[in-house]
């Protein structure tokens, strides 16, 4: 050979680069996709990925019960002094980080465009550990298993348990999306995005694989359309979007409700008419009366068996720590841990060390 | 606003060939690579008053990360399948073996890629790769020798060829 194992590098990565066509409307689709992102951004929805388990009740006496308020009520309104608890220090990692409502970050990784490495809550010794072994990780909200990826390990899913000490790998399938844990953190629910084959696959922690077809043509979604768990693990829901509605790329599609599914079977079962999309199964609140949704214009709280909106709030992504009390992180800005009424009224602010401001993170019951 | 879209228009043309390159060598192919580079570009403009002034590397931040982190990788990695491996090529023919190894780039997973395309498309050090992908330098090593196995092991023609300790401390 005449060329060394660099240059030969070297010159395959450009010639693979110089495969790129002009792109000559470039500019005017970023901008288009940029409006969008910013218009999005600016009703709240970008919020920090939540993962969480079930409701715990609220220690906080300083919290007092607060009526519902009427449907029409007025724009949210931000109460001018919540207590505001300070960041923990440097040395946050020997101990968890715990938030309003006894909740705990079991888990963080670096945002998209930004660098830093992830860490794991070991909830056994107390304290958090880095995570350089694999490519990605997902605790689950309860019990010892870590759903992770390894880049080496194309289309399989590996189940850690951090007490038993071993590792499972499993191939769920193929073009699955975002997975999510369910409730009792034994099973993870992945999107089927395979082109011809929608519907969802239910990997449990034994690694049973079970594959569950649906038909988006009786129970159409446009737009974003990841299954979800509902509150009880027992289902999976579906947004269903609205036929009627004015459709738009430049706005989220309308939607008519949510559909649920059987998790173990897939068979439909029942139907909410919500106005938007649940975050997750902690968008309900603990007897199910109330949802939290994400409106085509902005999140909002709205009855379940009616859809109708009881008052809007600043943020979707919200887990239900209490009868009237929500948690959720605030996306933007100091991106604090706030502890909520169910109007939006801040109660408690919770910082995160400095470490992780910009940081995603998973949240569980302590 | 229309002073920022104007400033993003003009940067976008002045620059956006030149980003999707990178973009097409992290992602494979046209429309992969456009995809990411759209989405990258789309958060550089919602922060554009604070990062104008330094656009170029913000969104090449963008790139690697939405390639090798999160979740949009998990949906977009298996769509540059090689059917078969290739044949190892005639002895000098050093164009055919680049062509293989070429595509044979397509075919590795985005962190592997992502590494070596910072190291022999950005010409970055170890340290300042490892720095742009918020990882220790021995783990760019590691991907690197990983990256490397593959190509091997795709590209047999390699075998002959020198590796440079550069390439993979």
């Amino acid at each position: 050979m005449s060329t060394s194992l660099d240059e030969t590098l070297r010159t395959a990565v450009h010639d693979l680069a110089d495969g790129a066509a002009p792109a000559p409307d470039l500019a005017w689709r970023a901008l288009g996709r940029g409006r969008r992102l910013r218009r999005r951004r600016r009703v709240g929805t970008a919020a920090a990925a939540l993962v969480a388990v079930l409701a715990v009740a609220l220690p906080f006496v300083l919290l007092r019960p607060r009526p519902a308020p009427p449907p029409t009520a007025p724009p949210v309104t931000v109460d001018p002094s919540p207590v505001i608890r300070s960041a923990p220090g440097p040395n946050w990692a020997d101990g968890p980080l715990v938030l309003p409502g006894d909740w705990v970050v079991t888990g963080t990784r670096a945002r998209a465009g930004a660098a830093g490495p992830s860490y794991l809550l070991d909830r056994g010794r107390g304290r958090y550990y880095g995570n350089d072994r694999y490519d990605a990780v997902l605790p689950a909200p309860t019990g010892s298993l870590v759903a992770v990826w390894d880049d080496g390990r194309p289309r399989q899913v590996g189940l850690v348990d951090v007490v038993r000490g071993t590792t499972r790998w499993y191939e769920p399938g193929r073009a699955l999306g975002s997975p999510n844990w369910s409730p009792d953190g034994r099973s993870l629910l992945f999107t089927s995005n395979r082109v011809g084959h929608p519907g969802f696959v239910v990997l449990s922690a034994a690694g049973t694989v079970r594959s569950h077809a649906v038909d988006t043509g009786r129970y159409p979604c446009t737009d974003s359309c990841p299954f979800l768990w509902s509150r009880d693990g027992r289902e999976v829901l579906l947004p269903q979007t609205d036929p009627n509605g004015p459709r738009s790329e430049a706005v989220r599609h309308p939607r008519r409700g949510v559909q649920f599914f059987a998790a173990d079977s897939g068979r439909p079962t029942r139907f909410e008419p919500l106005p938007g999309d649940p975050a997750g199964p902690w968008a309900w609140s603990p007897d199910g009366r109330l949802v939290v949704v994400q409106g085509q214009k902005e999140p909002l709280l709205v009855e379940a068996a009616t859809g109708r909106v009881v008052n809007p709030l600043p943020v979707a992504d919200v887990v239900w720590v209490g009868d009237d009390r929500l948690l959720y992180r605030l996306p933007y800005g100091s991106r604090d841990f706030v502890l909520a009424d169910t109007t939006g009224r801040e109660l408690v602010r919770q910082p995160l060390p400095e470490d992780l401001a910009l940081a995603e993170v998973t949240i569980a019951p302590r | 606003m229309a002073e920022v879209d104007g400033e993003f228009t003009a940067f976008v043309n002045e620059r956006g060939a030149a980003l999707l390159r990178v973009a097409y060598a992290l992602a494979g192919s046209q429309h992969a690579a456009e995809d990411l580079l759209q989405n990258a570009l789309a958060k550089a403009y919602v922060r554009w008053p604070r990062i104008h002034g330094d656009a170029e590397p913000y969104v090449k931040r963008i790139l690697y990360h939405d390639q090798v982190s999160g979740w949009r990788r998990r949906a977009r990695r298996a769509e540059v399948p090689v059917a078969e491996l290739p044949e190892r090529p005639a002895a000098g023919d050093d164009s055919d073996l680049r062509l293989l190894v070429r595509d044979a780039l397509r075919t590795l997973p985005p962190r592997q890629r992502a590494v070596l395309t910072l190291r022999y498309l950005e010409d970055l050090s170890v340290e300042q790769t490892a720095a742009l992908l918020g990882c220790r330098p021995g783990t760019v090593a590691s991907q690197s020798t990983k990256a490397l196995a593959r190509l091997r092991k795709l590209v047999p023609g390699l075998d002959g060829l020198t590796n440079r300790t550069e390439v993979t401390r």
